[in-house]
């Protein structure tokens, strides 16, 4: 079944073409590997799929049924699709339980003033939530540290609680903007380890842009590449390594084919 | 230090057993605040006291759209002035003294319908927020708030330049609250319930809310969140607490209001109250409130001589003062006791698991 969908998706600034009728299917239960170069439209591709950005005329993209061409980033995410920053922008001066407890805040069972005129209602719901996302804590890892602003944490954790704040949100599908950035090696595979679980544990279909092709290449069924806007390749990851198209957006048209085997698996 | 963290553990303590019972004792303790004043001291001390509940009311609600939403408006003593002006006008009996309006309400009538329309003003000073951030909402909101000023200054039926005179008291059958004890009663009361009712708000998803919107508004809106109607919800909600200082102000003896009362100068103020109380938290707000009304009262007076010239030094005290809680303790008081307690719990827990450890092994 396919979860998401975009039809001639675009998007331009002025002048450039950010985004250039990208269509594509993402299926359910399934890990989609969104690649490119540097300035390929990635990034930007996300932000119309979550409404960070409003895609220009033509565009449709429908998730689980829905169209959300147009629709406002809060509704999308309350239709079930959340994602991760690139620079995380987790909430620095939050503790790293209220991270996750505003990751869950689409299923909020109460009014904003509901405080005011129920109080005991709200209390013993939160009580239940937090509950729920000290546990969160505890599967990823952050359960010593949920009173620590998150601005204290270590890099890696806070690549972590960028990850448990959007599965807070209890997803239907999860977009990672390179998870994997400014770790090493060893914690990258511990992170790809943790994504896998989580996607396991809560059945989620993972769209994920990463620069580190190998993980890319050993995690995802299914890849799409992006040159300037362009969608230029899609198929399993081995079609994709060898498609010419692909090879010559990473590395231009002189480099020889040993060469380009040795950068893909390095 | 270990005096205010052993205040903190015995409020714990008294929160274990009822929720309210801090809030009760507190209460009762303040119930009594008039007679040692009046005892020790004197009566304009509890004007002062009154003066600084009404601060507490505006610091508490500018902490919602400031501390914890982080929309910078600069707008917020006009609020207060509509509440004020609102409420006086409401209540003054017709005809009055020099052109003012007068309606004759109840005054628990007047107040209640002043809070409603500094709400809705409250919206339109928000309204700027929707497209606006930082220094150029300041500059929006600056403005509102100085037409509203202005707008009394000039129109006779609101006071203009005499201000609006004899503006009645509140009074339950024959009891009227015209003197500063049993206004005091009256402000406390609403100050008490007003810090109450924002930790109920800021305590739940509404807060995490404002306050995810204050860190990251992109991120908050991924998450779920309704960046414009929370912004606007903030807005709102601190103008209900402005609109009730201001009618509250208006009613308070000796029952005369100036728009001298809502310049920059005590916008000024009120900011330096939540930014050394500490942004985003609500006691710090409280604190930073009693701390400036004393500080300012204090220095009303100042004056220092320069060749022979008198200059009130009281705005360069403000604020350099302003100048240098942002550059030493950007998070205020109430920032660095947060911090403190926080390094306590965590050291307690360390030591509990090594403990723990301990017997295991």
């Amino acid at each position: 079944m396919t979860l998401l969908e975009t039809r001639n998706l675009s998007k331009s600034f002025g002048g450039l073409q950010a985004i250039d009728k990208v269509s594509l299917k993402v299926e359910q239960n399934t890990i989609h590997g969104l690649i490119g170069p540097n300035g390929s439209g990635k990034s930007t591709f996300f932000n119309l799929l979550t409404g960070v950005y409003q895609p220009d005329e033509g565009s449709r993209i429908s998730f689980d049924g829905v169209d959300i061409t147009n629709s406002p980033a809060h509704a999308i995410a309350g239709l079930g699709l959340a994602r991760t920053f690139q620079l995380l922008r987790l909430y620095g001066e939050l503790s790293v339980l209220d991270n996750v407890m505003v990751g869950y805040h689409p299923h909020t069972k109460y009014g904003p003033l509901a405080p005011l005129f129920n109080g005991a209602e709200v209390r013993r719901q939160d009580k239940a939530v937090k509950e729920e996302m000290q546990e969160l804590l505890e599967f990823i890892g952050l359960a010593d540290h949920a009173e620590i602003p998150a601005a204290e944490l270590s890099g890696g954790q806070r690549r972590l609680l960028a990850l448990g704040r959007a599965i807070a949100m209890r997803p239907k599908m999860l977009l990672l903007d390179e998870p994997g950035a400014g770790l090493s090696p060893v914690n990258v595979d511990n992170l790809m380890a943790t994504i896998m679980t989580l996607k396991e544990r809560y059945n989620l279909t993972i769209i994920v842009v990463e620069h580190i092709l190998k993980v890319v290449m050993s995690t995802c069924d299914t890849i799409s590449v992006l040159d300037h806007g362009q969608k230029i390749s899609e198929g399993t990851p081995e079609f994709v390594k060898n498609d010419p198209a692909v090879v010559e957006a990473y590395l231009g048209r002189e480099m020889a084919d040993e060469d380009i085997r040795a950068a893909m698996d390095a | 230090m270990s005096f205010l963290s052993r205040i903190a553990d015995l409020i714990d303590a008294l929160a274990q057993r009822h929720r309210l019972l801090p809030w009760l004792v507190a209460y009762a303790l303040l119930l009594t605040l008039p007679f040692i004043l009046s005892t020790f001291f004197n009566d304009y001390l509890i004007d002062l006291a009154n003066r600084a509940c009404l601060f507490i009311m505006l610091a508490v609600g500018l902490n919602i759209v400031k501390g914890f939403c982080g929309q910078v408006t600069v707008g917020h003593i006009g609020l207060y002035a509509i509440g004020a002006v609102t409420s006086a006008v409401l209540s003054l009996e017709p005809g009055g003294f020099g052109g003012a309006l007068g309606f004759g309400l109840s005054v628990w009538v007047s107040i209640p319908i002043a809070v409603i329309v500094t709400a809705f003003a409250g919206l339109i000073v928000g309204l700027p927020s929707v497209r606006l951030e930082g220094a150029y909402l300041a500059l929006a909101t600056l403005g509102l708030g100085e037409s509203v000023r202005i707008f009394i200054a000039v129109t006779p039926a609101l006071g203009s330049s005499t201000g609006l005179m004899m503006i009645p008291a509140p009074s339950i059958g024959g009891f009227v609250f015209d003197s500063f004890t049993s206004y005091y009663y009256l402000v406390m009361t609403a100050a008490v319930v007003g810090i109450y009712f924002s930790f109920a708000i800021l305590r739940s998803a509404t807060g995490r809310a404002f306050q995810a919107i204050r860190e990251d508004t992109i991120a908050a809106s991924v998450n779920g969140i309704n960046v414009v109607k929370y912004k606007l919800l903030a807005f709102v909600l601190s103008a209900i607490y402005a609109g009730l200082a201001g009618a509250l102000f208006a009613h308070m003896p000796p029952g005369y209001l100036h728009h001298n009362n809502f310049t920059v100068i005590e916008m000024v103020t009120l900011l330096l109250m939540v930014v050394l109380g500490g942004i985003g938290n609500v006691w710090g707000g409280v604190i930073g409130a009693i701390v400036v009304t004393i500080a300012y009262d204090q220095t009303k007076d100042l004056v220092v001589y320069f060749m022979d010239r008198p200059i009130v030094i009281q705005p360069l005290v403000f604020g350099l003062s302003m100048v240098l809680l942002v550059l030493f303790m950007p998070r205020g008081i109430g920032g660095w006791f947060e911090g403190v307690r926080r390094n306590r719990r965590f050291i307690q827990r360390s030591e509990e698991k090594l403990g723990d450890a301990a017997r295991n092994s």
